[in-house]
């Protein structure tokens, strides 16, 4: 039973969670000292980065369970997790240069995260690309497991090489979030759960509809229970 | 432009990024719902 | 499995070099690019050190693509793969003889992009030799074990190339940065963190090493 009910509160959940969060960020939270009203897109900017990274995560658990069970839902998750990780990433990515526009003048500094970020999205980009093209299906949920799992394996290395590459470089700012006050860091950590429950129901959402195209593509190949039906003259 | 504007714009950014998002979901649900009659059509005893 | 492995790579190099055009499109697209790089430079200008190590890198990637489609090319006529997949011997030593030999003629290859990069770019060998010499080894031993597996990816795909670059290059990040920060190094520009990425590199080999281990034999399989 609360399967069924779960996708009707996690919305409204998450849609309250983030009603609440504008409270937060903007009367509860004081304003940052340097940076001003514009540091308010952090509050944003976080969430967004880090459930994009839960969903890559997400991507490389369900493809590990793939190739030891071949279970064709798991795959739909990888598929339903990978989306909403690209979008994610990609608004952590727009916002993240917004921000840098306005407080620092540019639009892109080789900051290690944001770097990590942009070629993360590249590539699980590519992995979508991966999926849609036309293969047989078992053998397109096959490539795509492994390439989910050689994709996170990735992640750590591009973080500690985009550091490494920084470094010679001067920097455009000094790490920034290290410092944050008591309320702020509430706020962010509120924007973060309840960004967390809207997640959840994307992909809960993609998941689904995703099992039910499956579904109708079984009905379709005269698989389905109702196949004999089909049959009857 | 001002603080706020770029707020706004920030905002509006990822809005319409999930907005955009929720679009394609409603549009392949669309499409789920056409093959789902098509299917129909094509078996009238299950109807 | 070392037999099979030294078997799958004789016959690779084999079929690479002594027939077809073998390794000529791979090296016409890398030295074309250090060509296209060189007339980004002005008049009496040259690159700076770091900018054409980033030019030998990506001609060393791109080729890397085109070799790893061929290798596995190879095996697409007449479903000869099929004759590969029954041999009883792990199979493992496909992607292993099949890495060995893209390590082998990527390193042919870049014999061929680094004096091209030396000359076109203006380049000059003024920094040390030694650190350069061991990311070169370390990378392509990266670049051929990740491209050993993904390219059993594209099997029997038609839009193969493109394909296999998009998902290639964004996870060769790390290794290209670091062969390119190390190899600006060897060619006169600012030293430092040489020891870190070497670091980098070989982190980077020992875990795609272990990847291509496990998960080749989930890739390489007899469906069209």
């Amino acid at each position: 039973m609360p399967k069924s009910f779960l996708p009707l509160v996690l919305p409204l959940l998450g849609g309250t969670a983030l009603a609440g969060c504008q409270w937060l960020i903007y009367v509860y939270a004081p304003t940052e000292a340097s940076m001003g009203l514009i540091q308010k897109i952090f509050y944003l900017h976080l969430p967004l980065a880090w459930w994009a990274l839960v969903s890559f995560f997400l991507v490389f658990l369900g493809s590990v369970v793939y190739l030891f069970r071949r279970s064709p839902g798991a795959d739909r998750l990888c598929a339903a997790a990978a989306e909403t990780g690209v979008l994610l990433s990609g608004l952590a990515l727009v916002t993240g240069m917004l921000w840098a526009r306005k407080s620092w003048g540019v639009w892109w500094t080789w900051d290690p995260r944001l770097t990590t970020t942009l070629v993360m999205w590249f590539i699980y980009a590519g992995y979508l690309i991966l999926r849609g093209l036309n293969m047989p299906p078992q053998r397109k949920s096959l490539v795509c497991a492994v390439l989910g799992v050689v994709a996170f394996l990735d992640v750590p290395l591009v973080f500690v090489s985009a550091r490494i590459w920084r470094s010679i470089h001067p920097a455009v700012f000094g790490a920034q979030g290290g410092g944050l006050e008591p309320e702020m860091r509430l706020a962010a950590m509120a924007c973060v759960i309840a960004l967390g429950f809207f997640w959840a129901a994307l992909i809960g959402l993609r998941k689904g509809q995703l099992d039910l195209r499956a579904r109708m593509d079984t009905l379709w190949a005269g698989n389905g229970p109702s196949a004999a039906g089909r049959n009857r003259p | 432009m001002d603080t706020v504007t770029w707020l706004v714009v920030a905002n509006a950014a990822v809005w319409l990024g999930l907005g955009a998002y929720l679009i394609f979901l409603a549009l392949e649900q669309r499409a789920l719902a056409a093959r789902l009659k098509q299917w129909e059509a094509f078996h009238p005893e299950h109807q | 499995m070392l037999r099979m492995t030294l078997a799958v790579f004789r016959k690779d190099m084999t079929l690479t070099l002594l027939r077809g055009n073998g390794l000529a499109q791979a090296l016409l697209l890398g030295l074309l690019l250090v060509f296209v790089f060189s007339l980004s430079q002005g008049i009496g200008e040259n690159l700076s050190p770091r900018n054409a190590a980033a030019v030998f890198w990506l001609s060393s990637a791109f080729c890397q693509v085109l070799i790893f489609n061929q290798l596995y090319a190879l095996e697409e006529v007449n479903n000869s793969r099929l004759g590969l997949l029954l041999v009883p011997q792990p199979l493992q030593a496909v992607w292993l003889g099949k890495a060995l030999a893209g390590f082998v003629l990527l390193l042919l290859a870049q014999c061929v992009f680094a004096p091209a990069t030396i000359v076109f770019l203006g380049q000059s060998l003024s920094g040390h030799p030694g650190p350069a010499a061991s990311i070169l080894l370390l990378t392509d031993a990266g670049m051929c074990a990740l491209g050993s597996l993904l390219g059993a990816l594209a099997q029997s795909q038609t839009a193969r190339e493109s394909l296999l670059g998009v998902v290639l290059f964004p996870l060769l990040t790390p290794l290209l940065l670091a062969g390119t920060g190390v190899c600006a190094q060897a060619l006169g520009g600012a030293s430092g963190e040489a020891d870190a990425w070497i670091g980098v590199a070989a982190a980077f080999d020992a875990i795609f090493l272990a990847a291509g281990l496990l998960l080749f034999s989930f890739l390489y399989t007899g469906d069209e």
